[in-house]
């Protein structure tokens, strides 16, 4: 086990450091820095240009600029965000928590609403109901997330002449305002997710209902129910730690979309904002983020199976 | 609306022939002032675009000096009219050969910190900025100031290498700010700006939150007596236009600016709202690089500029909510601009524009990528617009739609093409073209025109302090950049703003910053 | 000619599966022969009519410069749907490839491929294509390297898995014992063993590749205008959401619908491959 963790990490630490290298060249590679947008249409002024980018350190060379971000990451240090100032690790972590609102909210509305709907189906597989729930889980996944949200927002102001009210409200501030704010962005991710979670449910319940033990316990004379819940659903547990996890990445990748459209000062938002403002230290210490939430995630994934099936240890 | 265009033109008119030399007229400072103001409530303004950082000194960003001119000032007023208004200054002298200004200052302003401002302030701020090292894009326009002496502590007196006419104009509030002498001393003084306010003006920075909100607090200790009215103004950033109608509609917001007028349409019937159109000093531009492919013919450049129906782009990029132009922003069209038709190659004309092609080599027309910037609406609009009209010589425009920061990158290192832009300006003539059209190194020359006729008027009307001279200079220069054609001057846009009717006097500033936020009031 | 029917019998039983079908259909005509539905141009522009709401004239109304939305979205579906079939296509090839390498001879190459595959994958699929076109700057080529690069993960780990797999069998072995080389065993042997479950995961991948590239349209960073794209509609519809709805709520039907049609006919296909 400890081997296994240790492979892990090292596989994890070797992509983090790979993909830090990628943004890090992708974003110095293409025209127009900081430099050029802080001076904008204002004269050919060359000391301001040269101060500047002195100032920057982008007048070093590109080998020793990574040298410095990565010694000063490792140390817990991302730096500070050129145009703001802000410590990056401050940005990120406000821009986490608005995001991790978002995905946890909309991971319990999903579970509640596609477990469900999932086991349902499951159950009644070949039934009116089940087609039923597999036409909703596949409209549900092959929907626009964006889309969704745009058509929520004006179903809410035709029908319920209501808004959301767009400035960002932490919930510690004014919870009923952070919720007003929140309601239309989990709404429409939540649907997605549901739909994944039924589809995937539904699935996995049927596959486990065809097994040799289900007919063993049927011959056994259990009832219906205790089969349902004392083995099938046990038995999808696992799998269902990994699509949790899953989803919760393809969530973070949702919310970039659904935070731009709800003007959320979420990971997204920061990331494109960054990216536009060419503001490398946001940039990257964003990323490097979002890449260690995304490996973490991943790893415990792996942890847990090794913990409940000894067997898939590899 | 005819109606009110006309009466709109008649006002400017009436401003711009009573525009007398700069006299310290306080009570004309940020506009005019309602008699039945009242003071107090809190204010909520809608934004698309929110500034990167609040350091006066950096960035020529609107979204940054939109905000910060209600916490900073300079020594003058931007009045739209064309005129610079003693701010912190409360009058000056110049000397005959235009070459010594000498400022009083204004006695008793104190800054956000408590201390009292001294010339030494001013002084210290000036020299800031203009001190290319620090990074200030205003630097440029203070390259002629030799020296800033501080004689008494109300006295400030800027020595200038050549004569300059503008430098009023040019010390207002869009780059820099007099803030307390010494203020850079720390090592994160840029930084400090976004968590509190250091400068002169009526409103303190409360809170900034990025992506979010901003929250400015009156400033109890303001300067001019009983300014301002209202106690709190919190900017939200929004994601789109619709967004604003919607949070205006909701009471969410009193105030918001939009960039298309089409946008306000359904406000127009919304109870409680009105949508108002102002006058501005922008304009909407087609840039030609005269060293890029076939641009570089003159032929090719009066060939495009007679086949761009401009009327016909501003009436599908903005719906018609502006007005067309020659080669001055309409703000200024009364004080400093040539009529359009005493103009060349302003009016359209398909076959005198294919017997141009044809000279230039060009009978079956070319391919050309036309640039335009994501985030700026209007350019998708007339984008399409420009590629069928341009259809008609021949020319076949591919669109080419790029990202702020890469066209800025491209625009500074000289290589703009074909493109679109946007650009707005303090009112005054040399701030407005001397950057852009004098051949380096005292310009920027950005379209590489490189024109001797051209940089020997742009410094002549710098120089120039006679008004009336000054104009004919600056009228012989508008004439030569319509003949040449390297920057197609196609309309400015109305400034677009839907308020709340609570809000009472708001009028909106023609640089689109909120300088109107000083003298409104709010009636509950 | 009997087993082909005897096929599309059993791929197309259920009402789901027959919506799919006559969807295919109907977006296959839309991407050959659009001019044939939507005979009005996507392109022209009549100011005068701008933002007008559905009618007999304009079926899907007309956006904020006066053009017939209907034609658009129409004409927007080769553009659409070609776009997404030639990233994935180029991701299919290129990890596809990499996989069968990476599989077949294993050790550095799978060490290095590896490696490179994991990078990719720390970034959620969305994020790596907001970077990407974020960055390099939007437009159709810069969108299609995008979407190629994030699903090159998903193709190699397929190749590769499949090639493993394949490597063991005895008759690779019969091969190299009658003096066949690696490469053509690689080549001529494993791939048209592993190209199914590559065409699979194509059909599979296609309407997520789909959405993000309608989702990186919404965001700016997708093909310029005038295309008709459908990110690129609803892009320009979302100044207008409360006004105009309908330039945001047919692009959005369209993407929905055909995402839906590609969903049911891969779900289709994995039932029948995990059937063998």
């Amino acid at each position: 086990m400890f081997r296994f963790l240790l492979t892990r990490l090292a596989a994890a630490a070797v992509a983090a450091l790979l993909s830090s290298l990628a943004v890090f060249l992708l974003m110095r590679a293409v025209p127009g820095d900081i430099v050029s947008q802080m001076l904008g249409q204002s004269g050919n002024d060359r000391t301001a240009e040269e101060a500047l980018r002195g100032f920057f350190g982008l007048d070093r060379p590109i080998w020793a600029q990574f040298g410095d971000w990565l010694g000063a990451t490792l140390s817990g240090d991302l730096g500070r965000s050129w145009y703001q100032g802000r410590a990056v690790t401050m940005l990120v972590w406000d821009a986490f928590l608005v995001t991790a609102e978002i995905a946890v909210a909309t991971l319990v509305i999903a579970t509640l609403v596609g477990v469900p709907l999932g086991v349902l189906a499951g159950i009644r597989e070949g039934t009116r109901t089940d087609a039923a729930i597999q036409a909703f889980n596949l409209l549900g996944l092959s929907a626009p997330v964006f889309w969704i949200g745009l058509m929520l927002l004006v179903g809410a102001s035709a029908w319920l002449e209501w808004s959301p009210p767009f400035a960002y409200m932490p919930p510690g501030l004014d919870l009923a305002e952070n919720l007003n704010i929140m309601i239309l962005p989990v709404l429409s991710l939540s649907l997605l997710q549901a739909a994944a979670y039924s589809h995937f449910v539904r699935d996995t319940m049927v596959a486990e209902l065809r097994k040799e033990y289900v007919r063993a316990a049927i011959a056994k004379g259990l009832t219906p129910r205790q089969i349902y819940f004392k083995h099938a659903l046990r038995n999808i547990l696992i799998p269902l730690v990994t699509f949790v996890g899953l989803i919760l990445i393809q969530i973070l990748g949702g919310a970039v979309v659904i935070e731009s459209l709800f003007s959320l000062p979420g990971l997204g938002r920061l990331i494109l904002s960054g990216i536009q403002g060419r503001d490398y230290p946001v940039v990257q210490g964003a990323l490097l983020f979002v890449v260690l939430v995304a490996l973490s995630v991943n790893l415990v994934i792996d942890l847990l199976y090794g913990l409940i099936d000894p067997r898939l240890r590899p | 609306m005819p109606g009110a265009r006309l009466r709109l033109v008649a006002g400017l008119a009436a401003l711009f022939f009573t525009a007398a030399p700069a006299l310290a007229d306080d009570a004309l400072v940020y506009g005019k002032s309602d008699p039945a103001a009242k003071a107090g409530g809190k204010v909520a303004v809608g934004s698309l675009i929110e500034p990167p950082s609040l350091d006066p000194f950096l960035q020529g960003a609107d979204a940054r000096i939109r905000v910060t001119g209600l916490m900073y000032q300079g020594l003058f007023f931007e009045d739209q009219t064309g005129v610079a208004r003693p701010l912190l200054a409360s009058g000056f002298e110049v000397s005959p050969d235009a070459r010594t200004y000498t400022f009083k200052l204004r006695r008793g302003v104190k800054f956000h910190t408590g201390q009292t401002m001294s010339s030494a302030d001013v002084k210290y701020s000036y020299d800031w900025l203009r001190d290319s090292k620090n990074g200030s894009p205003g630097a440029g326009d203070l390259s002629s100031v030799t020296e800033i002496a501080a004689p008494d502590a109300n006295t400030v007196v800027f020595k200038l290498s050549r004569g300059n006419a503008a430098l009023p104009m040019t010390l207002t509030n869009k780059y820099g700010a007099v803030v307390p002498k010494g203020y850079f001393d720390a090592k994160d003084a840029s930084t400090k700006f976004n968590e509190a306010s250091v400068g002169t003006g009526p409103y303190k920075l409360k809170v900034f939150r990025p992506n979010s909100i901003l929250v400015l607090e009156k400033n109890k200790g303001y300067w001019q007596k009983g300014l301002p009215y209202i106690d709190e103004i919190t900017f939200v950033t929004m994601p789109n236009s619709a967004a604003m109608v919607v949070a205006l509609q909701n009471r969410r917001i009193d105030l918001a600016l939009f960039s298309r007028p089409q946008d306000t349409e359904q406000l127009k019937t919304v109870p409680g709202v009105e949508v108002k159109r102002w006058p501005s000093l922008n304009q909407k531009t087609i840039d030609l690089d005269v060293k890029y492919g076939p641009l570089k013919d003159v032929r090719v450049r009066q060939a495009i500029a007679l086949a761009v129906d401009k009327a016909a782009i501003m009436k599908a990029s903005i719906a018609g909510y502006g007005t067309v132009i020659g080669t001055i922003v309409i703000g200024m069209q009364d004080g400093w601009g040539v009529p359009i038709d005493q103009l060349p190659n302003q009016k359209v004309d398909i076959d005198r524009a294919k017997k141009l092609m044809a000279e230039a080599g060009f009978a079956d027309g070319f391919d050309i990528d036309l640039t335009t910037i994501i985030g700026y609406d209007w350019m998708d609009a007339a984008s399409v617009t420009v590629a069928e009209q341009l259809k008609r010589i021949g020319i076949r425009v591919n669109i080419k739609k790029i990202e702020l920061g890469v066209w800025i990158r491209n625009f500074r290192a000289r290589e703009m093409g074909f493109t679109f832009n946007d650009w707005g300006t303090t009112p005054d003539p040399s701030l407005l073209y001397y950057r852009h059209f004098r051949a380096a190194p005292q310009g920027a020359d950005f379209r590489n025109w490189n024109n001797a006729k051209a940089s020997e008027l742009l410094d002549r009307g710098q120089e120039e302090a006679d008004p009336v001279k000054r104009k004919a200079i600056y009228a012989e220069f508008q004439k030569l950049l319509a003949e040449e054609a390297v920057s197609i001057m196609m309309f400015s846009a109305d400034l677009i703003t839907g308020q709340r009717d609570r809000l009472k006097n708001y009028n909106q500033h023609a640089t689109g910053w909120y300088f109107g936020l000083i003298k409104a009031w709010l009636a509950n | 000619m009997k087993r082909v029917a005897g096929l599309l019998r059993e791929i197309f039983a259920t009402p789901l599966q027959i919506l799919c079908a006559v969807l295919l259909a109907l977006f296959a005509v839309l991407v050959l022969v659009p001019g044939l539905i939507a005979p009005q141009s996507p392109y022209a522009i009549d100011v005068a009519r701008a933002l007008q709401p559905p009618s007999a004239r304009h079926w899907f109304g007309t956006d904020d410069v006066g053009r017939d939305l209907f034609s658009r979205v129409i004409h927007g579906t080769r553009i659409t749907l070609g776009l997404v079939a030639g990233a994935l296509l180029a991701s299919a090839v290129v990890g596809g490839l990499l996989g069968l390498l990476a599989g077949y001879f294993g050790r550095a190459a799978d060490l290095v491929f590896g490696r490179l595959v994991d990078m990719i994958l720390t970034f959620p699929p969305v994020i790596a294509g907001v970077v990407i076109t974020g960055v390099l700057g939007p437009g159709a080529r810069n969108l299609i390297l995008a979407l190629a690069v994030v699903y090159i993960p998903m193709f190699f780990r397929i190749a590769r898995s499949g090639a493993l797999a394949e490597r063991q069998r005895t008759y690779v072995e019969a091969a190299r014992a009658l003096g066949f080389g690696e490469t053509s065993i690689m080549l001529r042997q494993v791939l048209p063993n592993v190209l199914p479950l590559i065409l699979l995961q194509y059909v599979i991948l296609f309407p997520l590749a789909l959405q993000i590239e309608a989702a990186l349209g919404f965001l700016g960073l997708g093909v310029a205008p005038p295309s008709p794209d459908w990110g690129a509609i609803l892009e320009q519809g979302k100044n207008f959401i409360l006004t105009a709805w309908w330039m945001s709520l047919w692009p959005g039907l369209f993407l929905l619908a055909s995402a839906f049609a590609v969903m049911v006919l891969g779900r289709t296909l994995q039932q029948r491959f995990d059937r063998r």
